[in-house]
């Protein structure tokens, strides 16, 4: 941490101390997400801080009586500095978000971030959040959750032909790049999952209790690759580029007319080739061959089904 | 270490509490620090310490005084300081949580010198279910620029892959879908447009003086986002049970079942463009029966795929 990062906590600290005469230090190393080491450091600073002899300046004093922490003759730095644009920004497209993705579960929190806008001058228009795309299974997935119980979900994964049925213990939702996740413990695997939203058929509470709770700590969900991983190369023209953000690249290779060679590994090879056809013939798969027979077997079949062979064709 | 943080904090009380712009000669006299017998070194270390300051936001004006070319500085109170915002107990802790929910792209520091002034957190009405990533780091290098209203210059990169040059007077930011989109009026075009922040090449550069734009009153930033509404049309499409949860919940409704035994569902308002993909996606599990210039679309959509991956110049 430099210098500057340190002041930046340190003119914040002193108006936040000056408002709570007695603050401890576990309470200040909170607030300021630093170890009480950090705190006990700025201390030591600022009782070397304040200018004597300015007109009946004096050191701030700072004392420190077991862990609690009274700081006087500080009133030079009485209020805080402002947040930085970036900083204002950030905060209010970050609760702002939250905001949005709880809905009416924190009804204070639109009412702060209306503040936060006022204090600071951020119009209404100068940021916004659009909310993500609606899912059906929310509410009953959130009432699942503050009740405790275990769901049944109808749940398609990405290699699966047709929805599955999963009893799930739900631990929490997450919204990551825009998508809903749910985390919890899948009780027919016997192990933790994440179950994309926007793949669940239909969800409804058991009515059992939740077998399994959550761990202390419950990291977002993000796919790690495995050691079984499938290596792909794809070659998407510039039309094809948005396939680059559907997938986790390991490297993207810019050519100059716009194409983009795309390295990736993946447990679901048919849900890549779903992505390929979908691209209409703007991403080819460079390998390997067996992707590549997945994509040219599903194209097959869609150009079958779309020509009416074995089905209504009118 | 421990010396320089001190002195960048009584530099800036220094600056604040002064009167009149203070000269380095001023500061030397009053803090004490920048004694080097070199003038030139001093002064270095104080332009140095100056340029730290300003990197966190802390306003040092300069000004030449009436009695001297010395140029002076001092941190005007009102642009320093933070007015009350009189949060209440239960919104610092809606604050708190959010901030905390959004995990690593929150921003502590930011909202302790929010609630600096403001009572501690209520206790909050239980667990809370959601989690949020948001990383607005994208955001910081156009922040000040939507804010202060100066006009910026960048490279894009279209969807289409064709990059230009574009200059914009940056109205806002928006999230959606997990992307990031700088929306403003693009001087080229002379129109409202939508720029995604990971396709600008490099750092836009702020190209014109703080006020230089006014954002219309009526703007809305989602619409802006979202692109124009494109007219739909009415797509009947025949569905093997494993893609009928697919269809309903893109809004497909249940018209009987065919000879063939699947369920025939109709989709208002597909757009044949834009949603082709999502019925690529489905592949044989839908066919659609109408409109046909829709079923040919996608028929010549499959034989593309099926060219690009042909073997070795075998027909597909």
């Amino acid at each position: 941490m430099s210098a500057a990062d340190d002041v930046a906590r340190m003119l914040t600290l002193v108006p936040w101390l000056l408002e709570r005469p007695g603050a401890s230090l576990a309470e200040i190393a909170a607030v300021f997400a630093v170890p009480e080491a950090t705190v006990r450091r700025d201390l030591s600073h600022l009782d070397f801080c304040g200018l004597p002899g300015l007109g009946g300046g004096d050191l701030f004093e700072v004392e420190l009586t077991r862990d609690r922490v009274v700081l006087r003759m500080a009133e030079e730095l009485r209020r805080p500095l402002r947040p930085t644009a970036g900083e204002a920004l950030r905060l209010v497209l970050t609760v702002d978000s939250v905001a949005e993705a709880m809905g009416d579960e924190l009804p204070a929190l639109p009412r702060a971030v209306e503040r936060i806008r006022a204090a600071l001058d951020i119009p209404e228009r100068a940021a916004d959040v659009v909310e993500p795309d609606p899912v059906q299974a929310l509410p009953v997935l959130r009432r699942a959750i503050a009740a405790g119980q275990q769901v049944e979900l109808r749940y398609q994964g990405r290699d699966d032909d047709a929805p599955l049925r999963r009893t799930v213990d739900p631990w929490a939702l997450h919204v990551s790049d825009g998508s809903w996740y749910l985390q919890g413990f899948d009780t027919a695997a016997g192990a933790r999952r994440n179950f994309r939203l926007d793949r669940i058929a239909t969800a409804e509470a058991t009515g059992a209790p939740r077998g399994v709770d959550a761990p202390e700590r419950l990291d977002p969900p993000r796919y790690v690759p495995g050691p079984d991983d499938l290596a792909v190369v794809l070659e998407a023209s510039p039309r094809g580029r948005w396939v680059r953000d559907a997938v986790l690249a390991d490297e993207v290779v810019e050519h100059d007319d716009g194409a983009v060679t795309i390295r990736l590994r993946t447990d679901a090879p048919r849900w890549v080739a779903q992505l390929v056809v979908m691209a209409a013939g703007e991403v080819r798969v460079a390998a390997p061959t067996e992707l590549i027979e997945l994509v040219r077997g599903r194209a097959r079949e869609g150009l079958a089904t779309a020509m009416g062979e074995g089905g209504e064709g009118r | 270490m421990s010396a320089k943080v001190e002195r960048l904090v009584n530099l800036t009380i220094a600056l604040l509490e002064a009167r009149a712009p203070l000269t380095l000669a001023d500061i030397r006299r009053r803090t004490g620090y920048y004694q080097a017998d070199n003038v030139h070194s001093a002064r270095r270390m104080f332009e140095r310490d100056k340029d730290e300051l300003r990197s966190l936001g802390i306003p040092i004006e300069t000004a030449t005084g009436p009695m001297s070319e010395e140029p002076g500085y001092r941190i005007p109170r009102r642009d320093y300081e933070l007015p009350d915002l009189e949060l209440t107990a239960e919104e610092v802790a809606a604050l708190a949580l959010a901030v905390e929910l959004a995990g690593a792209s929150g921003t502590p520091l930011a909202l302790a010198k929010l609630a600096a002034r403001s009572p501690d957190p209520a206790p909050l009405p239980g667990p809370v279910a959601t989690r949020v990533d948001v990383q607005p780091d994208a955001v910081d290098a156009v922040a000040g620029s939507v804010l202060s209203r100066q006009p910026l210059r960048f490279d894009y990169r279209a969807a289409d892959g064709s990059t230009s040059t574009r200059d914009l007077d940056p109205y806002g930011v928006v999230q959606r879908r997990g992307a990031w989109y700088l929306v403003g009026r693009d001087h080229g075009r002379d129109a409202l447009r939508a720029f995604r922040l990971d396709r600008c090449l490099g750092t836009p550069q702020a190209v014109g003086p703080s006020g230089s734009f006014e954002p219309p009153a009526e703007l809305d930033l989602a619409a802006a986002v979202s692109g124009p509404q494109l007219a739909g049309v009415r797509v009947e499409v025949a569905v093997r049970p494993a893609a009928r949860w697919a269809v309903e919940l893109r809004g497909g409704r249940d018209t009987g079942r065919s000879d063939h035994g699947r369920a025939i569902l109709v989709l208002d308002g597909l757009h044949p463009v834009r949603d082709r993909a999502f019925l690529l996606g489905l592949g044989a599990d839908v066919e659609v029966l109408a409109p046909v210039s829709l079923r040919e679309d996608l028929q010549a959509a499959y034989r593309s795929v099926l060219a690009a991956h042909a073997a070795d110049g075998l027909a597909p």
